[in-house]
């Protein structure tokens, strides 16, 4: 089976002049499609930065990625802007959603470049509110919902063009743990809807829910294990 | 949601930033609007003169004038006349070689004679040619001229203290009173206008005139030409092109207008760079939403475009406003500037308006260019 996502001998050094850091070492591994893998490590171990290669928001200073068939090394800006939107879901710690919008329209946004009828935008806002448990809040703005609401938000904006694939970045760090469960709850949902999901996480019970873990450690993969089976065909929705 | 939105939205966020945004273009596009609707109402206004003094071309007869230590005085036999014109001249006026593009040819008479005991200056024209060489007269009394009455100034009016239906005696001769001028402002104002064949009559001097006022049909019309042609015709003679004093006012106008343009071309450049600053520290101060939006798919384009609309909807509003803005200005400033009759001139501010937008577009490219060449990873990593 092809793997969604394949990483070989992955380096990246930041700066040039001075201060040169390595946050990631010669990395690889490859992920399986439905896979749902958490990665672990010190602050400053490269989680966030390797999550942003995953995202094609950087590109690795050396070696190969690719994901769902696209080299990203390759991809021109324009490839790896529609690279994003298709293929990957972005969740951050800081939930990131705009405050002038209202739950709804932050759930819009990755579609507003887009030339699709206002209504069906609208529609697919609402529905995967819904799914994220936010149906009748459509209308906040961000300051009137919760940390859990918002990353719910979030997450209903990650999903809104299908990505195979989620992204995220301690999800659950700004949340109290059973706000942080919940999300955690959405998570599996969706994983088990056929989603690979890639989480970075410091809080060790998220591990009873993944199917992976890897922990890096000064920019190189400490430990990678297996958790648990998993389903490599979606399951019925 | 779209980027046209999405980018109304954020600036209803910003509401001060937005203001202060458009503040130079609405500023700039303002004044534009302003001078060039008064200094184009001014032109009309000169315009307007030129063309109600139907006249633009007076003969008169070649003069000189005798120094008898009187200086400039030109009143009362200090004039030596070598050639006198008479009302045969018309004819040679008429048949010179743009014959066709001569209206009328006015002969007047103007000469000192009694009028009820008082010294006073008769003006003579032909009485049926009152309204066509005087249309702005607002006559009293309101009846036109005939042979056998006079029209009174308002000063020889008053100083007669004669009104309509009164008489006014000249030597044996005895005068209706027809109407009396409202004040022009003018040399009239003191005059006895009547019948220029009266007035002959009364100067004893048959068939005299002391100048022609000859209307060329004239827009664009070669004056040049026709002054000369005249010239030839009547060699004796003077002949001015009034329109020349009339264009050197519209040049004073021209004037004020450039200054006009030079002050809101300068303003619009402030417009315009205040527009690329304040658009420039938006995009560092939303390098992260910037980076979200990267995050979740957008292209560079997006991200241009976003920043594009926002200054566009500040550009296309202020510049509205400040066109509007002009307008009015324009409209209650005119009386100062002398325009009786002020009307809207929408041409400056279509033009203001469009020079306002394309102004505040072009301040926009270059951060919005920034903003879309900002890495993802720069602006995500405050994530
Ligand atoms: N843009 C950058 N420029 C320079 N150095 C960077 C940059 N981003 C990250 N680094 C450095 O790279 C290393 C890895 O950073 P990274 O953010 O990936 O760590 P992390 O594992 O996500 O840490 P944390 O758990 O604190 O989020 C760190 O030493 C960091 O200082
Ligand atoms: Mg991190």
């Amino acid at each position: 089976m092809e793997p969604i996502i394949h990483l070989k001998d992955v380096s990246m050094v930041y700066g040039g002049n001075g201060t040169r850091t390595t946050a990631l070492a010669g990395i690889s591994f490859d992920v399986l499609q439905g896979e749902y893998l958490v990665i672990t490590g010190e602050s400053g171990a490269g989680k966030s930065t390797m999550l942003t290669i995953l995202g094609g928001l950087q590109v690795p200073t050396e070696g190969a990625v690719r994901i769902g068939g696209s080299d990203l090394s390759a991809l021109p800006a324009d490839g790896l802007a529609d690279f994003r939107r298709k293929t990957i879901g972005f969740v951050f710690q800081a939930y990131h959603l705009l405050p002038y919008l209202t739950a709804r329209e932050n759930v819009m946004v990755p579609m507003s470049p887009e030339r699709v009828p206002p209504r069906e935008k609208e529609e697919r806002a609402n529905d995967l509110l819904a799914s994220v448990g936010l149906a009748g809040k459509e209308d906040r703005l961000p300051s009137q919902l919760s940390g859990g609401e918002s990353q719910r938000v979030a997450i209903a904006r990650a999903l809104v063009h299908d990505p195979p694939v989620l992204l995220a970045d301690e999800p659950t760090g700004n949340l109290d743990s059973a706000t942080g469960e919940q999300i955690l709850d959405l998570f599996s949902g969706w994983h088990g809807r056929g989603k690979t999901v890639l989480m970075v996480t410091h809080n060790k019970a998220n591990l009873s829910r993944a199917t992976r873990s890897i922990r890096l450690r000064d920019g190189q993969v400490e430990e990678d294990r297996l958790l648990q089976s998993f389903s490599a065909e979606p399951a019925a929705v | 949601m779209n980027i046209r939105k999405l980018a109304w939205k954020n600036l209803l966020r910003r509401k001060s930033r937005a203001v202060f945004t458009g503040l130079g273009i609405f500023l700039g596009i303002a004044t534009f609007v302003a001078i060039s609707s008064i200094t184009s109402q001014m032109e009309g206004a000169v315009q307007d003169q030129l063309d109600r003094f139907g006249a633009n071309i007076v003969v008169s007869p070649r003069a000189e004038q005798l120094s008898l230590g009187f200086g400039n005085m030109t009143l009362g036999g200090t004039e030596v006349t070598y050639s006198r014109l008479t009302m045969a001249d018309k004819e040679r006026i008429a048949s010179i070689h743009h014959k066709d593009r001569i209206r009328s040819i006015v002969p007047f008479l103007v000469t000192a004679a009694d009028a009820s005991g008082k010294n006073l200056v008769w003006m003579g024209l032909p009485a049926a040619d009152v309204a066509g060489a005087r249309p702005w007269w607002k006559i009293q009394g309101g009846m036109g001229l005939k042979r056998g009455e006079v029209l009174l100034g308002a000063e020889a009016a008053a100083l007669l203290d004669k009104g309509a239906g009164g008489t006014v005696t000249a030597g044996k001769r005895l005068f209706r009173v027809a109407g009396v001028l409202q004040p022009t402002g003018e040399k009239e104002d003191g005059m006895v206008i009547a019948d220029i064949a009266d007035v002959q009559a009364l100067a004893k001097r048959p068939g005299a005139v002391t100048y022609f006022e000859v209307a060329a049909l004239c827009k664009n019309c070669p004056v040049e030409q026709i002054v000369a042609q005249i010239g030839q015709a009547l060699p004796g003679a003077r002949v001015s092109a009034i329109r020349q004093v009339v264009e050197s006012r519209k040049a004073a106008v021209e004037q004020l207008r450039r200054l006009g343009f030079g002050v809101s071309a300068i303003v619009l450049l402030i417009g315009g760079l205040m527009v690329l600053v304040t658009v420039m520290g938006g995009v560092q101060e939303r390098t992260r939403e910037i980076g979200v939006l990267r995050a979740v798919g957008f292209r560079k384009r997006s991200i241009f475009s976003l920043l594009f609309w926002e200054t566009g909807w500040v550009s296309l509003l202020s510049s509205l406003l400040g066109a509007g803005t002009g307008i009015a200005v324009a409209y209650i400033a005119s009386p100062v500037f002398g325009i009786e009759h002020p009307s809207v001139v929408f041409s400056p501010a279509i033009f203001g308006a469009v020079a306002g937008l394309s102004l505040g577009l072009i301040g926009a490219i270059p951060p919005a260019r920034r903003a879309a060449a900002l890495s993802p990873t720069e602006a995500i990593r405050s994530l």
